[in-house]
């Protein structure tokens, strides 16, 4: 069925189908497997991480030295921000530690003062600092916390066949508060956290452990500390556990700050330090994302990323890449409805000037041009000019126009009126020219239908390649094209009736 | 299925555009598309395009080929040798300056005769050399031509059209258009100058064109703006029931024409002088189709007919012959019976009977407005 489908394809029907399919392939791939939204309104919930650091100062030079998040958590972050008026900001960064934030001030008030360091994060997956951790050495238990640990560690070793299993079953060991053993060593409270006491019974089967403290991102926190998370290794990857149930795992969107006990904050020649976390959920534009992170171009092995190019060059390319769009409505019009044009490509030139002068002024200014341009043509043939200094001299007129329009316009302060400069002037020019031949040869009848089907399809144009959806799929995914390409080509093989030739040949429509 | 209910089908499906397109197609109505990309593309070779834009080489062409085409009094290639256009306007009284290069009758002045040193215009309107000059420096420029690519002028004989057409046709001289596919006439109108024209046997500029039936040469409905017509727009007089003289000899001056110039489909127009008889003024490479609704009668019939022929033959008169038994096939109903099936009754009551007549064309007293 599908093989008798291809027999049948010509070879331009094959060479769109191919086109087509690789354009939109393209496009599909780019915004699958590189997340690029295809509408430009997608948007996605982007979680806001704040630190804030409150302390007094007593008048003399401070110091304030934060701990920002490690490059592995920067990944999911899409921007940072420091909030500290006043205060001088240093950024330092040493190989392979996490990077340092330094405020310093020479004279600290003693007011109340306030840092704050504010990031952007995706929501999302985990991810964690993947590098591979020395066997710690079997810690010196007292007893009889030795024996009970032991005991645990035995029976533990007894249910399980690997590192993470038998990380779990001693977690649900630890988890039964019924048992003996379990009791003593949760009688133990002068580690940090339970999970640093897990870590140390762990270390007792040389299993390598970390602490990562971080933030859950799952429902906004206000005035909340970093949560310490149990992560163990199994010689490959760091697996989480939490170590209340032995589940393995994170909590929801959870963002690591920090590993183990490197120091958070120090502070010097200030007073009452406090440090706390915010969270809170935004939606942002998946677009705004996509730019901030440059991950969605940054990794692409084909295709065209014009998000790279200066600002100037990709402006160009915004309006460059809606002419084959324009282009595809004049063959449109052209070949399929059947309007009359001047020109071939004057409707789209005159499309693109009314994006910028807008849709009701464009027309305005246009008409306003043309008329007042084709009376002083009329008027010039009375002189019998060449064709060409003739020409030139229309576009001398036609400057004249505008100039008269914009001044005239700028003293009345109709802003609108500025933007007639945009009308492309040689094509206005020859339009004009054209038009009084027409005028003069085939009447007025024919000169007003060839000038409202070129305005209409100027009008088609404008709304095609004003539309921000269409702007947005070329602009990021210049694939398109393809498909654009592949549509004109069916388009030029079209050899059915015109819309217009349904009326025009009316008379040969009636049965026979 | 039986006839009355497929008419019945095709009347319920002629409303909207669908029903339109349908039955166009079931007429074979030969759409621009379908035109540019069957036929022209197909069977005209790019390279012998200028052969016939260019109306000076084809006037060379059929002057080679021994066949009769207005003569050519001067031709004007630079505007400095405007100044030298009086001597080339010297000869006579008459004469017809167009551009080589024209498309659709555009740029053609007609002066038929000259007073005091003045030049009158086909409609009675006096020029003088400059104005003349002027029109000529338009044409050079390429005012008139596709792109407007700079342009020759000529200068050549004007037709005077033959007594036959007086009763239809307002001042300028008619033209009969064949259109020829491989060499074989595949269906005729000859154009009529109307007021409305100004005299200039141009469709688009509202000449009436009427269909001729290849086998017999007779005339039928008539065509003005996309509109059928049965009488001239300015005379009231028939349209229908003309013999065209020398019928035959037109087919074959056609059949020639196409074969010189090497285009596989093309439209061949040809006048019929008054003195010197049937001429040849040019031929177009994308002629127009208009000419199926002169003819009522799609092309596209026809054109697959002749398309499925393996082997055209050489022979000007076996091509004729051809031509004449494909219409003659390609539409019994409405030349043998009633030339307006499902038109109007008054038009087919008033053109009916003369198909069978064969009414000469004479000159008759043309009905005062």
């Amino acid at each position: 069925m599908s093989l008798r489908f291809f027999a049948r394809l010509s070879p331009l029907g094959a060479i769109a189908l191919l086109l087509a399919t690789v354009g939109i392939g393209m496009t599909l791939l780019k915004a699958m497997r590189y997340e690029v939204p295809l509408l430009p309104e997608l948007t996605t919930s982007v979680w806001t991480v704040e630190a804030r650091i409150g302390f007094r100062g007593d008048g003399g030079a401070s110091k304030v030295e934060f701990l920002l998040p490690p490059r592995v958590s920067m990944q999911r972050v899409i921007d940072e921000n420091f909030v500290s008026r006043g205060y001088g900001l240093a950024i330092l960064e040493t190989d392979g530690r996490p990077r340092k934030a330094t405020w310093t001030l020479r004279r600290t008030p003693t007011s109340e003062q306030a840092l704050y360091y504010q990031v952007r994060v995706l929501g999302g997956s985990v991810v964690t600092d993947s590098s591979v951790p020395p066997f710690p050495p079997v810690p010196d238990y007292k007893e009889p916390l030795a024996s009970a640990i032991q005991s645990v560690l035995s029976q533990a070793r007894a249910q399980s066949a690997d590192v993470f299993s038998f990380t779990e079953q001693t977690l649900l060991i630890l988890a039964d508060t019924d048992d003996e053993n379990v009791k003593v060593i949760r009688n133990v409270q002068d580690r940090p956290s339970w999970e640093h006491l897990v870590a140390e019974i762990l270390a007792g089967a040389r299993i390598p452990t970390r602490i990562a403290y971080g933030l859950p991102l799952e429902r906004p926190l206000v005035e909340t500390q970093l949560i310490p998370w149990l992560e163990v290794h199994n010689g490959d990857d760091w697996q989480g556990y939490d170590t209340a149930t032995g589940e393995p795992g994170y909590p929801p969107g959870f963002f690591i700050w920090r590993y183990d006990d490197a120091d958070l904050l120090r502070t010097r020649e200030v007073r009452n330090v406090q440090l706390s976390f915010s969270t809170t959920q935004t939606s942002v534009p998946q677009m705004e994302v996509a730019e901030l992170t440059g991950a969605a171009f940054a990794a692409q092995p084909f295709g065209i990323d014009l998000t790279r190019l200066p600002v100037s060059v990709q402006n160009l390319y915004h309006v460059v890449l809606m002419l084959p769009l324009g282009a595809l409505v004049v063959a449109f019009m052209r070949v399929v409805v059947g309007v009359p044009t001047f020109g071939t490509f004057m409707p789209i030139l005159i499309a693109l000037a009314f994006r910028e002068t807008q849709l009701l002024w464009g027309l305005a200014l246009f008409l306003t041009l043309v008329f007042v341009g084709l009376s002083l043509r009329l008027a010039l043939a009375q002189l019998r000019l060449l064709l060409v200094p003739r020409l030139a001299a229309i576009l001398v007129v036609v400057v004249c126009l505008m100039l008269a329009i914009t001044v005239l316009s700028f003293r009345l302060g109709v802003e609108q009126g500025l933007s007639i400069a945009l009308f492309p002037m040689v094509i206005l020019a020859m339009t004009i020219e054209r038009m009084s031949i027409v005028w003069e040869e085939r009447g007025f009848g024919e000169t007003a239908k060839e000038t409202l089907g070129s305005l209409l399809v100027a009008v088609c144009g404008y709304y095609v390649m004003n539309e921000p959806h269409l702007d947005h799929l070329m602009f990021y995914f210049p694939e398109l094209l393809l498909v654009v390409l592949a549509a004109t080509l069916l388009l030029g093989a079209y050899s059915g009736y015109r819309l217009t030739e349904l009326f025009r040949f009316g008379a040969l429509s009636r049965g026979r | 299925m039986t006839e009355p209910d497929k008419q019945d089908l095709t009347s319920r499906r002629r409303n909207g555009w669908l029903g339109r397109w349908q039955a166009l197609r079931g007429n074979g109505v030969l759409g621009i598309n379908a035109r540019n990309r069957r036929y022209v593309m197909r069977w005209n070779v790019r390279s012998k395009y200028p052969l016939v834009d260019d109306k000076l080489t084809t006037k060379r062409l059929a002057l080679e080929a021994g066949l009769a085409v207005p003569d050519l009094y001067g031709a004007v290639r630079f505007q400095g040798e405007l100044i030298h256009l009086d001597e080339l306007l010297a000869g006579p009284d008459s004469f017809v300056i167009k551009p080589a290069h024209g498309s659709g009758g555009d740029g053609v002045l007609v002066v038929t005769d000259r007073r005091r040193g003045l030049f009158i215009k086909g409609d009675g309107r006096a020029l003088t050399l400059r104005d003349i000059e002027f029109f000529v420096s338009n044409i050079l420029s390429g005012v008139h031509s596709l792109g407007g690519i700079p342009d020759v002028a000529m200068i050549e004989y004007r037709v005077r059209p033959s007594r036959l057409f007086d009763a239809i046709s307002y001042r300028g001289v008619p033209d009969i258009r064949l259109l020829i596919f491989r060499g074989i006439p595949v269906m005729a109108m000859v154009r009529l100058p109307t007021r409305a024209s100004d005299g200039k046997a141009n469709l688009h500029q509202g000449a009436v064109g009427v269909g001729i039936a290849l086998d017999t040469g007779v005339t039928g409905h008539g065509v003005v703006r996309d509109h059928v017509i049965d009488e001239h727009p300015d005379f009231g007089t028939p349209l229908a029931g003309h013999a065209i003289p020398d019928w035959e000899a037109l087919l074959g001056i056609g059949a020639r024409c196409a074969d010189l110039t090497g285009l596989g489909y093309c439209g061949v127009d040809l006048v019929l002088d008054e003195d010197r008889g049937p001429m040849m003024l040019e031929v177009n490479a994308r002629p127009g189709l208009a000419i199926q609704i002169a003819n009522q009668c799609g092309l596209e019939e026809r054109l697959k007919a002749v398309e499925a022929l393996i082997q055209v033959p050489t022979d000007v008169s076996e091509r004729i012959a051809l031509a004449r038994a494909l219409d003659a096939e390609a539409r019994p109903s409405e030349v043998g019976a009633a030339p307006l099936s499902g038109g109007s009754g008054a038009a087919a009551a008033a053109t009916s009977p003369p198909q069978k007549a064969r009414r000469v064309l004479l000159p008759k007293v043309p009905a005062k407005p």
